[in-house]
């Protein structure tokens, strides 16, 4: 088969999967969910920041506007103390939190806490659940063999519903964040352009476990197996990727040779989810605003962390799997 | 040139992840389908007719033998532009409507994006489904579908059409439309390779048939050798004639 009848083959299942994406219902679900966190942003109101500090390295003291009204306004503001006087309402006022920075760190606040944690875990883990059961449908015996009786190759149908469903999650993916980074831009008028670096990050977590689940649903051509070996994988690379950044706290030589080695070849080879946060903790300057664990300081002021090789090593692992994948596929009889 | 060819082939199924031994489907097969003719491939449950058509469709490879495809080895994916396939349980994906089912496996047969939609709606016409165009097939009845399933056979324009218990849920329309189809293959000096276990149609469709028994090819030869009498010369029922041949020993090793 020729390139344009594999790109052919590609564009063909990606429309496919995209209409089968469509069609289900934990779509509506996540449209739901988008509008929701859409609706909280939109209602969000900063009041009274605090003016930003000169110097980077200025810290300035802060109190809270009642304890300063204890203290005497003047006696306050004649030590240099600033007052939290501002506040961040939720739901149109509805619920309030104490402002203590400026604008754009309550802001940035936000879209860490949407994208790091909301949208970086518990979105992953819902789209991973949500499209366990794309290909073992798919590859249910009755409708694979008049698809796969087709002159596509099958490594071309397999790439072509990867690449579809890794697409429909990144179109998910732009739209929470477009339509969050809009609603809290107009409530705000903070408009943080760093906030977009988690799209391409979102679907790259997602992309590399999307590999495994591949795998398991060539492999078993379970759902069940597909949607909660991948959850068990994502647990274990959390873990290996957690222990890793706390051994390289650890004085050298703390931990046995061959444990050593264990460790650092489960850390290379397996996907690092920890460390594609950590890329978009640091794009949101979000030290600022919640504290770094301390083993990834330890392993970033030794020099020993490096993201982009995190991010290079996790895509070899996903085309390894793909690879894997495309291979069982090819080998097995329907 | 032959539409299928198959030179001692076996075809031995895993019988799990951990198991050594396997289950055998066909032993030594040697059959030819020339162009030009309906055959039918016939014989009792589990005998093998499925497992050789999946073989012939690139769906299964043979532990040994060597099977082809208009002269080429099964391998080249290509010759499977020119065949079209048609089962008796079709489960199309359940959110696409008539007329997407048959642009997709069009697209996917490599029918261009131009021509797609005038063949579509010819071929929905033909079974019957035009005006069924856009609803979701989740709504179609096991007719319908087998219907559907017939037009995604012909979308490719194909030189080879296989069809395995192809009437099976089909009404009375259907049957007769499917014979049509068959007649025309056979017009135009294409081929049509019939699974049934529905012995009138294989009688008034056929050329040449293979019974398989076993694994292992029974009978193979035109219909009027078959359905002769050995001992007279007169001819009889194809079920009398297939009787014997389906309740023979099976061959030792």
């Amino acid at each position: 088969m020729n390139l344009p009848d594999i790109v052919r083959c590609v564009r063909w299942m990606i429309r496919d999967t995209f209409r089968q994406s469509i069609a289900t219902k934990l779509f509506y679900v996540m449209v739901a969910l988008i509008a929701v966190c859409t609706l909280l942003c939109a209602s969000v109101r900063v009041t009274g920041d605090v003016a930003p500090t000169t110097y980077d390295w200025e810290v300035p003291a802060l109190i809270p506007k009642d304890e300063a009204e204890k203290l005497g306004m003047d006696r306050v503001k004649n030590d240099g103390v600033r007052v939290i006087s501002g506040e961040v309402s939720f739901g149109f006022g509805a619920t309030k939190v104490p402002l203590g920075r400026t604008r754009e760190d309550a802001v940035h606040f936000i879209q860490t806490w949407l994208a790091g944690w909301l949208a970086d875990t518990a979105g992953v883990l819902l789209a991973l659940l949500w499209t366990a059961g794309f290909l073992p449908t798919f590859l249910e015996p009755q409708s694979a063999t008049v698809l796969l009786a087709k002159p596509a190759p099958r490594w071309a149908i397999l790439l072509g519903k990867y690449l579809g469903v890794v697409g429909f999650v990144g179109f998910q993916a732009t739209l929470f964040i477009g339509c969050t980074w809009v609603a809290l831009g107009c409530a705000t008028g903070v408009w943080s352009a760093a906030y977009w670096l988690a799209v391409p990050l979102l679907v790259l977590n997602f992309a590399v476990f999307y590999s495994v689940s591949v795998f398991l649903s060539v492999w078993t051509r379970s759902t069940v197996a597909s949607a909660f070996g991948t959850l068990m994988f994502w647990m274990l690379c959390w873990l290996v990727d957690y222990s890793h950044l706390r051994m390289l706290g650890q004085p050298s030589g703390s931990l046995a040779p061959l444990s050593q080695f264990l460790m650092d070849a489960g850390y290379w080879i397996l996907p690092k989810p920890l460390d594609l946060s950590g890329i978009f903790f640091d794009a949101m300057n979000a030290e600022a605003l919640s504290s770094k664990p301390q083993e990834l300081k330890v392993a970033e002021s030794g020099g020993l962390h490096h993201p982009e090789w995190s991010v290079a090593s996790s895509l070899a692992f996903a085309a390894g799997v793909l690879g894997l994948s495309a291979y069982e596929f090819k080998m097995t009889d329907y | 040139m032959t539409a299928a060819l198959f030179e001692n082939v076996g075809k031995v199924y895993k019988a799990g992840w951990f198991s050594r031994s396997g289950i055998p489907a066909i032993r030594d097969v040697s059959l030819t389908v020339p162009m030009g003719s309906v055959f039918g491939l016939l014989g009792p449950n589990r005998a093998g007719k499925t497992t050789l058509v999946k073989l012939l469709l690139s769906l299964a490879r043979p532990t040994v033998g060597h099977v082809a495809r208009f002269g080429e080895p099964i391998s080249n994916r290509r010759t499977l532009s020119r065949v079209g396939y048609m089962h008796e349980n079709h489960a199309f994906p359940r959110y696409l409507s008539a007329g997407e089912v048959l642009n997709f496996y069009g697209g996917l047969s490599g029918v261009s994006g131009e021509e797609l939609p005038r063949r579509a709606d010819a071929l929905l016409e033909r079974v019957g489904l035009a005006d069924r165009k856009r609803e979701p097939i989740s709504r179609f009845s096991k007719g319908m579908v087998q219907r559907l399933g017939l037009a995604q056979a012909l979308i490719n324009e194909p030189d080879l059409l296989i069809l395995d218990a192809p009437t099976e849920g089909l009404d009375l329309l259907g049957r007769h439309l499917l014979r049509d189809i068959a007649r025309e293959f056979k017009a135009a000096g294409k081929t049509v390779l019939l699974v049934s276990h529905v012995l009138s149609e294989v009688e008034e469709l056929c050329d040449e048939v293979a019974v398989l028994v076993a694994g292992r090819v029974a009978f193979r030869g035109t219909m009027a050798a078959l359905t002769r009498d050995p001992a007279t010369g007169a001819p009889r029922p194809l079920e009398s004639a297939l009787r014997p041949l389906y309740t023979q020993p099976e061959t030792a090793e």
